[in-house]
């Protein structure tokens, strides 16, 4: 090892810019909005008398419980039904190889490239003028599936890579019918790997605005309300709203790491 | 010998243009056979097979008389121990050694039973509740033994299983698998590339390369009567040599191989003129002290210079540069001093010590 390395040393300085500015302008404003979110005066809330009015504004706001529920329904529909065909499809790929294998793959992610607001106005029209559903929570559903899908791919597969499916061929060997395989061997090994991927699918629908917005139309999510009290100028119950559900992705994104360390602690059996 | 129990007719299986079994077809009754072969010769595609993980392209496999060539695995009752153990890291050693019984539906007091009696077997007291990543690699060992044979299987397959144990454990598990293979007295299919491992511990052995069976019979009858030129240079320490047939004289050929002669017994496809491979095991020479020349009579005796010892405890290899500018090794009780290096010795070996073939039988 090289005791002055000029090279590396200017590595560490520029990912330590890098690190700062992107603290910065990401989660500093973050931090700053749950700040205020507890404040009294919340235009120049220095020094801080702080209070819980706007936590109490937004819980009486007309349409808040309504929105919130929805938000979990498309959150929690779009979760398992994305992690459902993700699940799937990185199986289908990665247990039974094939030749087409890099082809399927870039088929599975490029619904990440597409607009959100593209596939929230083609989804409303095409969904009703030809497959005649209404403008729905399901229809909502199925609409931000198709890109939550190709996010839970990404997720379960990076994970499912690691799991050696030579194991599944010990457990048939040994009696195990398929179904019972999976069940025995392969979902206890890789549930982590799909709990991640539900989670991906939940967040982004929970959050998500354009495809709900335009499947929806009247029916209200956090995100809609969120927006539509945009347009009356910034209320500080936004702030309590954003704060809400930024604590809530953080404190499941926390578990989830937990989760997933513990999960795959005993996956590596190389390990001697 | 007793009776088949497993068989496989006239096996072919191709994955695209590799022919990973090519006709097969072998007989094993209750014995341990082992199927011996280089990289990629198809030895695991054969158990696989036999598992019913694979599906031939041809011909059929056979269970005590039961054709099984088109039932899934989980319905054919085989033991496996897989390469690199493959323990399931989910699961304690109990539940991985149970796990076949489990699958079979058997109830808690057969279960707990069998593992007893396996877990003796195998030595494994004590260990129940740990998990695969907290076992040693000869633990892990014992773990996938217990578990191919905890439900009695009919037949037990073993994908190289000692390949990742050091060569002490190596040592100690040959001995243990050959014993199980008695008291249990069924079929021990053991794949393996280690020539030593095929040779201590099976009764009859076969080999393989590419998708081929080269020769398939009694182990002493495969290293000391190999039928192929690749069996011939595969199996032990071996000199590979190549001439030319230049005399045929009293039953024996006499080849000449760059200036120095050789002798063999006559085959009838021989002819003069003829090129010849010509192998001979390391331990069928003896070397003789300088100023001794033994009778040339019925054997061949060449002279040459002792480049170097290698002392190995029980013999010796010695390094014989020939005036040909080749080398032979013999291997041969110590007797000769290492301080004759670079000494004029003679080295001889019977007529029929060597196996012959016509050259084009072609080596790997
Ligand atoms: N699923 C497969 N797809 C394509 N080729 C395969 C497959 N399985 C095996 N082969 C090929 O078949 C041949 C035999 O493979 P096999 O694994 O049976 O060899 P092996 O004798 O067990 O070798 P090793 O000693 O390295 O384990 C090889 O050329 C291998 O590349
Ligand atoms: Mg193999």
């Amino acid at each position: 090892m090289n005791a002055v390395n000029p090279g590396r040393k200017l590595a560490l300085a520029g990912q330590a810019l890098l690190l700062i500015l992107l603290y910065l302008f990401l989660y500093f404003p973050i931090f700053y909005i749950m700040y205020l979110s507890f404040v009294e005066n919340t235009v120049w809330p220095f020094p801080p008398e702080y209070t819980l009015e706007h936590y109490i504004n937004l819980l009486t706001l007309d349409n808040f419980h309504q929105g919130l529920v929805n938000s979990l329904i498309i959150g929690i529909g779009t979760g398992l039904l994305s992690t459902l065909f993700a699940t799937m499809a990185a199986i289908g790929l990665l247990k039974y190889q094939s030749r087409w294998r890099g082809l399927l793959m870039i088929f599975y992610l490029a619904p990440l490239f597409v607009a959100h607001i593209l596939i929230g106005i083609s989804s409303l029209i095409f969904n009703k003028a030809i497959l005649g559903l209404p403008g729905n929570l399901l229809s909502a559903i199925i609409a931000n599936a198709t890109y939550a899908t190709a996010f839970a791919f990404l997720v379960i597969v990076a994970q499912l890579a690691r799991y050696d499916w030579r194991l599944d061929d010990v457990a048939m060997v040994f009696g195990a019918t398929p179904a019972k395989t999976f069940r025995e061997v392969t979902l206890p090994n890789i549930w982590p790997a799909i709990f991640g991927g539900f989670f991906v699918g939940f967040i982004l629908a929970f959050n998500n605005l354009e495809i709900s917005f335009y499947n929806l139309g009247a029916i209200p999510t956090l995100p809609t309300i969120a927006w539509g009290t945009l347009r009356h100028g910034i209320k500080p119950e936004l702030y309590a709203l954003a704060s809400i559900v930024n604590a809530f992705i953080f404190l499941i994104l926390i578990i989830l790491y937990f989760l997933l360390k513990m999960g795959f602690l005993k996956l590596d059996i190389k390990d001697r | 010998m007793s009776e088949t129990i497993l068989q496989l007719q006239g096996i072919y299986k191709n994955f695209g243009s590799v022919e990973a079994a090519k006709n097969i077809s072998i007989n094993v009754s209750k014995e341990l056979f082992a199927l011996l072969g280089p990289s990629g010769s198809g030895k695991t595609t054969m158990l696989r097979i036999i598992a019913g993980l694979e599906t031939p392209d041809k011909g059929r496999v056979l269970i005590n008389g039961r054709d099984v060539t088109n039932l899934p695995p989980y319905k054919r009752g085989i033991g496996m121990v897989f390469q690199d153990f493959l323990l399931f890291p989910h699961k304690t050693v109990k539940e991985n050694i149970v796990f076949p019984l489990k699958m079979q539906g058997k109830d808690e007091s057969t279960k707990e039973e069998q593992y007893q009696w396996v877990s003796q077997l195998v030595h494994l007291e004590g260990l129940d509740e740990r998990f695969p990543y907290q076992l040693s690699g000869g633990q892990k060992q014992r773990v996938a033994l217990a578990r191919g044979l905890v439900s009695r299987p009919s037949v037990l397959l073993l994908d190289e299983p000692l390949a990742n144990l050091d060569r002490e454990l190596r040592k100690e598990m040959e001995i243990e698998i050959r014993r199980f293979q008695l008291e249990l007295g069924i079929p021990f299919i053991y794949v393996t590339h280690n020539q030593e491992e095929a040779l201590t511990m099976s009764d009859r052995m076969a080999i393989m390369r590419l998708g081929q069976l080269e020769q398939i019979g009694d182990k002493f009858e495969l290293y000391h009567h190999p039928q192929t030129s690749f069996v011939a240079s595969f199996l032990g320490s071996t000199n590979a040599m190549q001439g030319e047939i230049k005399a045929v004289d009293n039953g024996c050929i006499v080849v000449d191989w760059d200036g120095v002669s050789l002798r063999a017994p006559y085959k009838d496809d021989f002819k003069i003129g003829m090129t010849v491979d010509y192998f001979l095991k390391s331990e069928k020479i003896t070397i003789h002290p300088p100023g001794q020349k033994p009778d040339d009579h019925g054997r061949t005796v060449i002279e040459g210079r002792l480049r170097d010892t290698i002392f190995k405890g029980q013999y010796a290899d010695y390094l014989i540069s020939l005036k040909n500018d080749n080398e032979i090794i013999v291997s041969d009780v110590p007797t000769i001093s290492p301080a004759l290096r670079n000494a004029t010795v003679s080295i001889s070996w019977p007529s029929e010590a060597p196996d012959v073939f016509p050259a084009d039988g072609g080596l790997a």
